[in-house]
């Protein structure tokens, strides 16, 4: 009976991870974020570290750490715009939130689910960021959902890759 | 309220984060010259002419992330490198076949293409030296984005120890970039001109209308707010205008793609550009520092040469005309001080000869009288006048005016020049000699 309490089973499934892991993969997904776009111009379709907010959101199964991860990658990738500091910062904590949330309920297991979260997930990210900048900003900022909808699917795609590779790094008892 | 704390503390987090950026949003859109100079013990601070300074948050952020691209934009090449000379060798063999072939070919390419080359070299050297003589610039490297799509960002591996500074404009040898937006010790952030927070005066090279360049969802710049006008044509040049301080003034932006109605308002247009400079793909760019004329030390020396000649000649022709106007006082004559000065004519012996004062004739009167020149009130002679004097022309009319005779009666006044003297002149002051002694002075 007790593998039917949510708690429970959320501690069981609780990934760990190495310290150096939580600290060189965000960076590097906020530095590869900055610097593939050179590479492959516009067709640099992700968000990586919108990716790697919902990877350990996912896995952790911790809202709060979910939401906090997201707040702190969200505000590095807006001190690299010009635009005011917080947008994406509010859009990752919502993503955040809501992945980890997602996570105690669900297995995150499969594949397929995984590339269905990330997709919607990157879009509802899109659509918060265009709410703050023409609502809360009061900006008149036109938005491309074209290139928003690329930009999902792009993200699903590269969490079929990532979330694999991430996933061996974890702590096994 | 433990109970209340524990069940709800996701939500009281992730309402605490949202809050705390909203706030920190709100702040920016108040006041957004957030400085991190009011930090103590922070960085040193960027401050634009208008005040407006680096946020503490971007600070941080691109000092976290700059080096990491600057380290691996500079491994790149080295990696790059090492890859294809020692790891990918495959089918080297048949490639060094296929070369060789190549290279006979080539050989007899190279004696035709060798004189274009030195013509090329030729245009090249006198294009880099206009270009170094407009503007002073200062070469960077691109070495990162901004990474969002909602903001056309590059990051340079320049920043204010070398001398940027915000609003420098930024571009290429095809056309313009951006401007320098934000200035960090050692890199700076580049707004692209297809950002939607951009902004440069432009204007249309056949049409010359005027618009502002702005960056659209699409990231193609555009020039918006434009009434509707048919004589814009796809391909038309766009050129920067120079009103907006930042870009110089005939600078290549593009040309015109497509022509969009605007949504919002019918009666405008948007005109999409194609922009001359690969804004995607960019490695190098120049940074204009500085609109003034830029010249090479070899220019400045010819420039000072040239200066002294010109001061020197200034010099001699003012001399001259010194000498000339001393002269002039001396000399006695008939001609007008304030009439232009003229070419002396010269007589057959080389000297300048004096022009003899030739009295206007009058206009014949229509119905003549007693009071008409010449008329019915002609003198006669032993009257006292001097009319029908020797003077006369021979075969004259008999009802022509008399000519005046003053050189004959009337002394010369200074500055007055008797007739028929081409003689060395007489000092000021002095009554001139009448004409037959004139002559016989020669």
């Amino acid at each position: 009976m007790e593998t039917l309490i949510p708690d429970y089973r959320r501690d069981l499934e609780i990934r760990r991870y190495p310290l150096y892991i939580y600290v060189l993969v965000p960076l590097a997904a906020v530095v590869l974020q900055a610097w593939l776009p050179r590479l492959l111009g516009r067709f640099a379709y992700m968000d990586l570290p919108l990716l790697v907010t919902v990877y350990f959101a996912l896995n952790r199964r911790s809202p709060i750490h979910g939401t906090l991860l997201g707040a702190v990658l969200g505000l590095a990738q807006d001190g690299l715009t010009q635009g005011a500091v917080g947008i994406h910062g509010i859009a990752n904590t919502v993503c955040g939130f809501l992945a980890a949330s997602v996570g105690i309920r669900i297995v995150v297991e499969n594949n397929l689910i995984r590339m269905v979260m990330n997709f919607a997930l990157t879009l509802l990210s899109s659509a918060i960021v265009v709410f703050v900048i023409r609502v809360l900003l009061g900006l008149a900022w036109h938005s491309n959902w074209l290139d928003e909808l690329l930009r999902a699917a792009g993200n699903g795609l590269i969490g079929l890759v990532l979330f694999p590779a991430l996933d061996r790094t974890q702590i096994r008892d | 309220m433990e109970f209340f704390l524990s069940r709800y503390r996701n939500l009281i987090v992730l309402s605490a984060a949202l809050l705390l950026q909203v706030i920190g949003l709100a702040v920016q859109v108040r006041r957004p010259v957030a400085v991190a100079a009011d930090v103590a013990g922070g960085p040193a601070v960027h401050v634009s002419k208008d005040g407006r300074g680096v946020l503490l948050i971007r600070l941080w952020a691109a000092s976290l992330v700059t080096p990491f691209e600057r380290a691996i934009h500079g491994s790149g090449e080295g990696l790059n490198g090492l890859w294809i000379d020692y790891v990918d060798l495959r089918h080297t063999k048949d490639q060094n076949k296929e070369l060789q072939q190549t290279i006979d070919r080539l050989r007899l390419e190279q004696a035709e293409l060798r004189e274009d080359a030195l013509q090329g070299q030729r245009l090249q050297a006198m294009l880099k030296f206009r270009e170094s003589y407009i503007y002073q610039t200062e070469p960077a490297q691109v070495i990162g984005t901004s990474g969002s799509s909602q903001s056309r960002l590059i990051y340079l591996d320049r920043g204010a120890e070398d001398g940027l500074k915000p609003d420098m404009a930024v571009i290429t040898g095809d056309g313009i970039v951006g401007k320098v937006r934000d200035v960090f010790p050692h890199t700076a952030q580049v707004l692209m001109i297809n950002d939607q927070t951009s902004g440069a005066g432009v204007v249309l090279e056949t049409t010359r209308i005027r618009g502002i360049l702005r960056g659209n969802a699409a990231g193609q710049p555009q020039v918006i707010n434009i009434l509707a006008d048919q004589r814009i044509q796809k391909g038309e040049h766009v050129l920067t205008a120079g009103g907006d301080q930042i870009f110089p003034r005939g600078l290549p932006v593009g040309v015109v793609d497509n022509v969009q109605r605007d949504p919002e308002r019918g009666s405008f247009i948007n005109v999409v550009i194609k922009p001359a400079a690969d804004l995607q793909h960019l490695d190098e760019v120049l940074v204009i520092t500085s609109l003034d004329a830029h010249l090479s030390a070899q220019q400045q020396a010819d420039l000072a040469t040239s200066e002294e000649l010109k001061g020197a000649e200034a010099a001699a022709d003012a001399e001259r005309k010194k000498a000339a106007l001393e002269m002039e006082e001396r000399l006695p004559g008939l001609k007008d001080p304030n009439a232009p000065a003229t070419a002396p004519a010269l007589g057959p012996d080389g000297k300048p000869v004096v022009p003899v004062p030739v009295a206007p004739k009058p206009i014949p009167a229509l119905h003549p009288d007693r009071f008409s020149p010449g008329g019915a009130a002609e003198p006669s002679p032993g009257s006292g006048t001097d009319g029908g004097s020797a003077n006369d022309a021979p075969g004259s009319p008999v009802d022509a005016p008399p000519k005046p005779a003053a050189p004959k009666a009337a002394p010369a006044k200074p500055g007055t020049a008797p007739a028929k003297s081409n003689t060395a002149p007489a000092k000021p002051n002095t009554p001139a000699p009448k004409t037959p002694q004139l002559g016989r002075a020669q």
